[in-house]
């Protein structure tokens, strides 16, 4: 039931380019699917490990650069920049793992953000590496053949599937860590650190290693943020609102379940876009209050509250 | 400018500019004494005193310096709000869910401001600002010499209120053993809510002060709020005099950096510094705050 549900709702996305032309729409669906990545991303390490971290921006924008850098200076194709650029926020990840997870709770949020930011102010002044506040700029992509015809890069069609393949590769990487061992050290932190030390978890090693899959992730969808929007500069890929953006999907739609953050990121990424195509600014407004209103009313997110729901209509 | 000059210019910017982070950082950690809030939000209470100041010179011709005597009061009337219809239901739930809860407060402050007021940068230009007061050749914006003043002025009346009185002393008391106070006849959500506004007062006040000194932007709290962090980490959370001493020190990393280390990494300073206090000296560099 929950498999097919699952294959279902995958085909209805496949399908979604295929059944509409509309730019908007398609736009749309893609900024929902980025974010999904970086939801699920900060969740395995916010919601299974209960570490909150302020600071993944970092990560994000480590990916950005690395794959615009590598295509510009390198002339590396941006899907291998992707990859890499994963791989090299993962390494990046292990220093600030280091430093960061010597604190707990709120401390380690703290120590993430001031992270971040230290990231984004060397990002802004490192000019030779990231040509400083100016940014860097993809004019044309590389030619990019399919059997007899070429790859459409205007249209946005490629840029869906390649996203939602990332989406579906995350989410599948969630399902596997929540029924890993791994993913059962990580609930034994979340829930008391001391006593899952007592038991004989090695915590730290836990942690370095969610951090660094969470940061994987998180720097694959800041490449495709270079290959999508052909342009990069430290104020759109490491502010503290885009690492706040991420937590925020991630509560609202539920922490620590597979679903809860592509939910969240529906919700709140649609709610959000078609408030700044009118308004053009302050849409995060809505992520601000629905923050509120799920941590007061709605802890386990959205997710979790139609599960819970679902469940006691069951048992009725 | 000789060696000498330039040294003694920067230390002067540094401890104006501190006693002003002082302030913000004094109304961050009495809020966390109390009520074991990391509030996220502080820096957009900040950012609405600042508001607050620019409108009332725009509107009504008054000056920052005397718009203060109003934005004070509201500013706590705002804070006391804040904390009893949106912060009281949730501080049960533990730090990290207030922590979200700020930060989701923070992000909505932020935002309905950017939509109401927009993105653009203002600025606040008074008449008898033009030139910096020359004292001993070094140069001291008026401005901010005033707000200086009147910084000390407010800090120091706060610190007598939290010693001498029996209010502030059930403040402290609270912020020492809230369960104890509570047992001594403390009303504790009263003292809560009080601090509360008490800490978006001073957070208020500082932003009326900074207004001529800084440009203002919706989004300037979240800056402001990160600082703040470094500055109550420093003095160690919940101290009051560690937050003052954060502050002023705050100021003369970022001010002297600027000179002797690099303009364009003087913030990074400060994150830097944080950073290594956080790891070895957690309870902060005064060794008087609660980790």
């Amino acid at each position: 039931m929950r498999r097919a549900g699952a294959l279902a709702a995958i085909a209805v996305l496949l399908a979604i380019p295929l059944l509409t032309a509309n730019q908007f729409l398609l736009h749309l669906g893609i900024t929902v699917l980025m974010w999904t990545v970086l939801g699920v991303a900060w969740n395995l390490l916010g919601g299974y490990a209960g570490q909150v971290s302020f600071g993944h921006a970092t990560f994000f924008g480590v990916g950005a650069y690395t794959m615009m850098i590598l295509f510009l200076k390198l002339g590396l194709a941006p899907w291998y920049g992707m990859i890499l650029g994963g791989m090299l926020a993962a390494l990046v990840s292990l220093p600030v793992g280091y430093i960061c997870f010597r604190l707990r709770g709120p401390y380690f949020s703290l120590a993430t953000l001031a992270v971040a930011e230290i990231v984004r102010l060397v990002a802004l002044n490192w000019e030779a590496l990231t040509n400083g506040p100016v940014g860097l700029l993809i004019t044309t992509l590389p030619r990019v053949g399919l059997g007899s015809r070429v790859l459409n890069w205007e249209s946005k069609a490629p840029f869906f599937y390649l996203v939602a393949t990332l989406a579906l590769g995350a989410m599948l990487a969630t399902r596997w860590l929540s029924r890993s061992r791994l993913g059962a050290y990580l609930l034994a932190i979340r829930e008391d650190e001391d006593t899952a030390e007592s038991i004989g978890i090695d915590t730290v090693m836990a942690k370095v290693t969610v951090l660094a899959l969470s940061a994987f992730l998180a720097g694959v969808a800041g490449g495709f943020y270079g290959l999508y929007f052909r342009y990069v500069d430290p104020d759109a890929v490491f502010p503290i609102a885009l690492s706040v953006e991420m937590v925020f999907i991630a509560v609202v739609g539920g922490l620590a379940t597979v679903e809860g953050p592509v939910i969240g990121a529906i919700f709140l990424v649609s709610i959000g876009e078609l408030f700044r195509e009118r308004f053009l600014v302050g849409h995060l407004i809505f992520y601000g209050l629905f923050m509120m209103l799920t941590i007061r009313y709605l802890p386990e997110g959205i997710w979790g509250g139609l599960r819970r729901a679902f469940a006691s209509h069951a048992s009725a | 400018m000789r060696p000498v000059e330039t040294f003694v210019q920067s230390l002067v910017s540094g401890i104006l500019t501190g006693s002003l982070y002082a302030m913000i950082g004094v109304g961050l950690t009495v809020v966390f004494g109390v009520m074991r809030i990391i509030n996220l939000a502080h820096g957009e209470l900040v950012m609405l005193g600042m508001y607050g100041a620019f409108w009332s010179l725009v509107l009504w011709k008054l000056d920052p310096f005397v718009s203060i005597l109003l934005w004070t009061p509201v500013m706590f009337l705002v804070g006391m709000l804040i904390y009893r219809f949106l912060l009281k239901a949730i501080i049960p739930g533990g730090e990290l869910n207030t922590l979200l809860y700020t930060a989701g407060l923070s992000l909505l402050i932020a935002n309905l401001a950017l939509f109401v007021w927009t993105g653009d940068y203002r600025t606040i230009k008074l008449s008898y600002a033009t030139l910096p007061m020359r004292p001993f050749g070094i140069a001291v914006p008026i401005p901010l010499a005033v707000a200086f003043g009147i910084a000390i002025l407010i800090t120091g009346a706060l610190y007598a209120f939290l010693t001498r009185t029996d209010l502030g002393r059930a403040i402290r008391a609270t912020s020492q053993n809230a369960e104890a106070a509570a047992l001594l006849g403390v009303n504790v959500d009263r003292i809560s809510m009080v601090t509360f506004g008490l800490g978006s007062a001073l957070a208020g006040a500082a932003g009326v002060l900074m207004a001529p000194s800084l440009y203002l932007y919706p989004t300037v709290g979240e800056i402001l709020v990160t600082k703040c962090f470094v500055i109550v980490v420093l003095g160690g959370l919940g101290s009051v005099a560690g937050a003052i001493a954060g502050g002023v020190l705050l100021g003369l990393a970022e001010s002297l950096g600027a000179v002797y280390v690099s303009v364009a990494y003087k913030d990074t300073i400060g994150f830097v510094i944080f950073l290594l206090v956080l790891l070895f000296r957690p309870s902060g560099l005064l060794g008087v705050g609660k980790s």
